[in-house]
């Protein structure tokens, strides 16, 4: 009989048996199988987007521990998801444009363009002033519409934009603790590039480190994109001194491979030794110990070069979580961020100095703990950055960091104007006009 | 095959309205959704002040329009465009028929050499395009490596594939050429065959030589496939981002921005997306005449 059965296969009634006792018991136990998170007493779920950091260590930090610990303290699900940097806007634009993605989401620049899709973050920030003080101006000016009194994002960290520079070729070329000011860059560049044929790796590239570097160089002989109240003020004889300055300095000491850069490739050529002197983050060093290179000691870090007005430098990267109108989890992200802040000493630590706090009493005795760091050679290799308040500021500077000022940013005006200056495609008269000019239609058109 | 036409005829499917719509209603799902959207969404978007973050819009008439003609970078991106398509287009060409006319006649290997030809083409562009951008790298060039191993070019002033305008711009166009050849060798070898043997043959009798069969007898046959491969192209062309964006993402400082690379960098990465819209139908009215004298040229020349 069973072997009849075998053969015979399962029968109509066997089957409506089958499926009926399947059908009870997928009723029973099924949302927990097909949903567990429903079965887990309504656990909640966090999404986070963010690039790919230049630590690595501060990925896994942040993912594997930070957002882990978080999420079983608050019963929820934290996902988060690393882009590569250049992709954000993107990624940004078909979040808001889908009105669905992530709950939580990290720009590197401010995301003024933006505010009308994020929720006002007034709140988490004086969360976080109970317990962590002041925020620092920075994240002010780069988080805050003073149009709409809205903070349209939250800063928790920026990164510093000092000098990276080859000790051994500096200090041949007479800077033993390398250059100091724009003027000591242009003269210790050509003495090098004269000696060995190793450039200056200053970008003028359409990318990010491109459009630090420039806005240094813009600020420090005196020139802005913007006043404070706002007004394009591109084109005077500061902007065109600067110009004057970033044509001499590139004809004496640079190759066209600097208009050819993204942002890793400044990175790629300190490391690779080829040239003297870039505008970088300490990602670079960062490396070189990680992988523990052979260049490492031979890798200086220096503060904001000072020009003829001002010692100044924009911030590298600038941390701003925006959460958009249309997230899912609202509270949640917002609560993580006032919680994060709780532990950015641990990040701090983490990711080996790179994010400094926008909140300084996070990490009370930051000029120490980055003075006698054991990872660096020498240990004090970033002792340079204790005062880089005095020096690093917002994109916009003197103003806010607007929508008009982001778009001008991401496209890229300022960088294009030094680099056709640099190769004599424009004269630095006309190439400041006609970035003006390019600013004021930018302006207008949020009018 | 009589019977096979008959048993599809008794089916009813050449008959049935309602079959054949079903059978090309995918194509016009497609078209409508990828294509046709988009498109009426751009012209939408193009006559309004639609940015990413705004949750607003309203009419402005031409103001896009006016804004980015001022702008020197839609001028350089549009001037560029011009350059890159007739630049690009012409070497295809060439190259193309110099292909097809080697690839016609059997010989050793030449499925291989087919299959290695048609490889650019096949292979995801973007692939492509990041390799060319190693190659070209302005650090880890292998071509300037070789340079600098023969002594060609010192260390430390090497050319810069992607660094001088000229450089970079004369990369860019080969890199497309590249890509875009093995298409228009297909058409163009397709073409070649369908050019009935009788008459190179009388030809040759009559004591024409490789040119005059060339010129005289198989491109002027050849006319309306020609045409169709440069429509193709060209619309390919003026339409594509992938390779510029990724080579050079526009620079040095515009000097490679073209349309398509211009329109994303103004609409998504800079936000103004009404901006955007605008730069990329700008050309739209040209690229529909353009098609349309190329059809109509393709047309006149197959009924002669």
């Amino acid at each position: 009989m069973k072997d009849g059965k075998k053969g015979k296969g399962v029968s109509r009634r066997d089957f409506m048996k089958i499926a009926g006792i399947g059908g009870v018991g997928a009723g029973v136990v099924g949302p927990a199988f097909i949903f567990p998170e429903r079965a887990a007493a309504q656990q909640k779920t966090l999404k986070i987007l963010q690039w790919s950091h230049f630590v690595p260590a501060w990925d896994e930090w942040f993912n594997k521990t930070s957002t882990v610990e978080w999420g079983q303290k608050n019963n929820t699900t934290v996902t988060v998801d690393n882009i590569n940097l250049v992709d954000l806007k993107t990624r940004a634009a078909s979040e808001v444009s889908a009105k669905k993605g992530h709950d939580l989401f990290m720009f590197l620049s401010p995301p003024a363009a933006y505010e009308n899709q994020v929720i006002d973050m007034t709140n988490v920030y004086k969360e976080v002033e109970k317990k962590h003080g002041k925020k620092i101006d920075l994240a002010h000016k780069s988080t805050y519409n003073p149009k709409t009194k809205k903070y349209f994002a939250f800063s928790d960290a920026y990164t510093p934009d000092p000098g990276n520079y080859h000790k051994e070729w500096w200090a041949e070329a007479g800077y033993p603790n390398g250059p100091d000011t724009w003027d000591d860059l242009r003269a210790g560049a050509k003495k090098i590039r004269d000696k060995n044929g190793h450039p200056c790796g200053l970008g003028l590239s359409q990318e990010l480190d491109s459009s630090m570097a420039m806005r240094a160089l813009l600020w420090s002989f005196g020139g802005a994109e913007q006043d404070e109240n706002g007004n394009v003020v591109l084109n005077s004889k500061n902007t065109i001194e600067a110009l004057k300055f970033m044509k001499a300095l590139y004809q004496e000491s640079e190759t066209a491979e600097v208009f050819t850069w993204t942002p890793p490739s400044n990175n790629q050529a300190m490391l690779a030794g080829r040239v003297s002197f870039v505008a970088n983050a300490i990602s670079i060093s960062r490396q070189s110990e990680r992988e523990k290179m052979p260049i490492d000691s031979k890798i200086g870090i220096s503060q904001a070069l000072k020009g003829p007005v001002r010692r100044i430098a924009a911030e590298h990267v600038m941390n701003c979580y925006v959460v958009w109108e249309f997230a899912e989890n609202k509270d949640g992200a917002q609560k993580f961020l006032i919680d994060y802040m709780d532990h950015f000493h641990d990040g701090f630590v983490a990711g080996q100095f790179y994010n400094f706090p926008c909140f300084p009493k996070t990490v009370p005795d930051l000029k120490t703990e980055i003075s006698n760091d054991p990872r660096s050679n020498p240990p004090d290799r970033y002792k340079v950055l204790g005062n880089v308040l005095d020096w690093a500021t917002n994109v916009g500077y003197p103003g806010y960091a607007s929508a008009a000022i982001d778009e001008a940013f991401t496209t890229f005006v300022i960088p294009t104007m030094f680099a056709k200056v640099a190769r004599g495609d424009e004269t630095p008269e006309n190439a400041a006009a006609a970035a003006h000019k390019e600013y004021q239609r930018i302006f207008d058109r949020f009018k | 095959m009589a019977v096979a036409t008959g048993k599809i005829k008794s089916m009813g499917a050449a008959k049935s309205p309602l079959l054949g719509f079903a059978m090309f209603s995918p194509a016009i799902l497609y078209i409508v959704l990828v294509i046709g959207l988009p498109f009426v969404m751009a012209v939408f978007y193009a006559f309004s002040d639609a940015r990413i973050g705004s949750n607003e819009l309203h009419f402005v008439g031409l103001e896009n329009f006016r804004s980015i003609i001022q702008s020197p970078s839609f001028q350089k991106s549009l001037q560029n465009s011009i350059v890159f398509t007739i630049a690009s287009q012409v070497i295809v060409m060439v190259c193309a028929n110099i292909l097809a006319i080697a690839l016609e006649k059997p010989f050793r290997g030449r499925g291989l050499v087919r299959f290695l030809i048609l490889l650019p083409w096949v292979a995801p562009v973007s692939l492509g395009t990041i390799g060319w951008k190693w190659i070209l790298d302005s650090i880890y060039s292998v071509i300037t490596w070789v340079l600098v191993w023969l002594h060609l070019v010192k260390p430390f002033d090497t050319p810069m594939w992607l660094g001088e305008p000229r450089l970079a711009m004369t990369s860019v166009v080969l890199v497309h050429c590249w890509r875009l050849i093995p298409f228009s060798t297909v058409i163009l070898l397709a073409g070649r065959t369908a050019i009935p043997k009788e008459i190179p043959e009388a030809a040759a009798i009559d004591g024409a030589g490789f040119w005059r069969t060339t010129f005289q007898i198989n491109l002027p046959m050849m006319k309306p496939i020609i045409a169709v491969a440069l429509l193709f192209g060209t619309i390919f062309t003026f339409t594509d981002m992938t390779v510029v964006y990724i080579l050079t993402a526009g620079g040095p400082f515009d000097s490679t921005q073209t349309l398509p690379s211009f329109a994303f960098a103004t609409g998504i990465t800079g936000s103004d997306l009404a901006a955007g819209a605008a730069v990329s139908v700008f050309l739209v009215p040209v690229l529909v005449l353009i098609a349309y004298l190329m059809l109509r040229m393709a047309h006149r020349a197959e009924m002669a």
